[in-house]
């Protein structure tokens, strides 16, 4: 008998019987299109058990990876705990490691906490209080960090931001829930391409990428794009200089907003003017929600496929509401 | 006799057509701004589904879910005309594949049989 847990539902499944059906026997209304494996919209994920392949054809590599799967073309061979897909993980205990300055208001954050698998680049939800929650995307590496670093932009009236800069102390325990999002380096040929191009703290999952790259022995050429307002925001400049100068398969193109400039300094007009084989290589794109969508559609015009661009927009930060399992 | 589906490559020529055609709707002023704020993935994993039903292939296409899924855009003003220049795309995005004449009239009218179900009509 294969079980399928959804919350606080365990339903055994029928001989035959999908996912999908066994969700609706349930009672448990789980969205649904085609019911035919390709619209996407009855997308789960698994957090325990693996989904058979046959369940994700058509899904990213990332998605893969991160045990996402169509629930209308699943039929289970071994127990599954499944969510939906955009359901965050499991809250673990986390402990404050550091809190120093990147530039003037970008505070580098690192968290301490045991059991927490990741790939650099994906994010987690911090949690400082139940009503107070952010996303924030991981730039360290699991092999060789032993603590888990974040970026986070100080808002003057952010909730968060004030929590960071007035309560929050080297020592204090916090929890923490994830990983979650599926931009992160999977599915690209080791010989390709890769554009890395983001704004702000989009450097944060950008710079996980792409330490994840060069451990991972990638071979083709890497270019980081990095914009920021202001000269002093672009952070982490010496130390991504000098790993440009030590790596020469490496490029690092940081790009301040400056009228007099070429492409006024807008990182995604010079990304677009100097990258020049779109259908070959892999994109990665991280930043605010305008910067990624535009430059995503703009990239995929150019020829670009899909499932070669990477993305991970970051929402702005809304009240928090408790999610649906 | 083979189906259309086989006939014009199955699940292969869907894979191969539905990026094409998402980039001519793109790029076609007539219905560009329809797709604004769509998240693409999303948007794309619904085009295969619509182009396999429309190629042919297996489906269990309702109607159900074209009506929902439009609702929205035909307060943006959505009507035949924009319909029209997405049958004229699939057209072009058929061509540009090199797909044969037979096969492009037959998936243009599988395509054109759920006009009415994207403008929220009844059935004639």
């Amino acid at each position: 008998m294969t079980r399928l847990t959804f919350g606080e539902s365990a339903i055994d499944l029928e001989p035959a019987e999908t996912v999908l059906e066994a969700l609706e026997r349930a009672g448990l209304d789980p969205p649904s299109g085609c019911r035919a494996g390709q619209c996407q919209t009855c997308l789960h994920r698994a957090l325990e058990g693996t989904p058979p392949s046959a369940a994700q054809e058509g899904l990213s590599p990332g998605q893969k990876a991160n045990g996402h799967f169509l629930a209308c073309v699943c039929t289970p061979t071994a127990d599954l705990v499944i969510v939906r897909p955009q359901h965050i993980g499991r809250n673990i205990d986390a402990e404050v490691r550091a809190i120093d300055n990147l530039a003037p208001d970008i505070v580098r954050l690192r968290l301490a906490a045991d059991h927490f698998d990741y790939r650099p680049g994906q994010f987690l939800e911090l949690i400082a209080r139940d009503d107070l929650r952010r996303h924030y995307s991981l730039a360290s590496h699991p092999c060789e960090d032993d603590f888990l670093e974040l970026h986070i932009r100080l808002h003057e009236n952010g909730q968060m931001s004030r929590h960071l800069r007035d309560e929050l102390a080297v020592g204090q325990q916090l929890r923490i829930a994830g990983p979650a999002g599926a931009c992160f380096y999977e599915g690209v040929d080791p010989d390709q391409p890769m554009a890395l191009i983001g704004a702000g703290t989009g450097l944060a999952p950008l710079y996980g990428i792409l330490r994840d790259a060069l451990l991972r022995g990638h071979r083709g050429p890497i270019r980081l794009y990095h914009g920021a307002r202001h000269a002093s925001a672009l952070y982490l400049r010496d130390e991504l200089r000098s790993l440009a100068d030590r790596e020469s398969r490496f490029d690092y193109i940081p790009c301040a907003l400056d009228p007099s400039a070429p492409s006024g300094g807008d990182v995604s007009a010079l990304a677009l003017s100097r990258e020049t084989d779109f259908s070959g290589t892999a994109f990665f794109l991280c930043g605010g929600e305008n910067l990624v969508n535009t430059l995503k559609r703009d990239i995929f015009l150019r020829g670009a496929s899909l499932n070669q661009i990477h993305a991970d927009a970051f929402a702005p930060a809304r009240q928090y509401r408790p999610k649906m399992t | 006799m083979s189906t259309l589906f086989e006939r014009i490559g199955g699940e292969k020529a869907v894979n191969a057509a539905v990026e094409l055609f998402y980039r001519n709707l793109l790029s076609d002023g007539r219905v560009a701004r329809f797709f604004d704020g769509v998240d693409m993935n999303e948007q794309i994993a619904k085009q295969k589904s619509f182009l396999t039903m429309a190629f042919g292939g297996p489906n269990n296409y309702t109607g159900v879910d074209m009506r929902n899924a439009h609702k929205r855009l035909l307060e943006k003003g959505l009507n035949d005309s924009h319909v029209d220049a997405v049958l004229e795309n699939l057209d072009r995005t058929l061509r540009q594949l090199g797909v044969g004449e037979r096969e492009v009239k037959e998936v243009c009218d599988l395509a054109n049989s759920v006009r009415n179900d994207v403008l929220s009509r009844d059935q004639d």
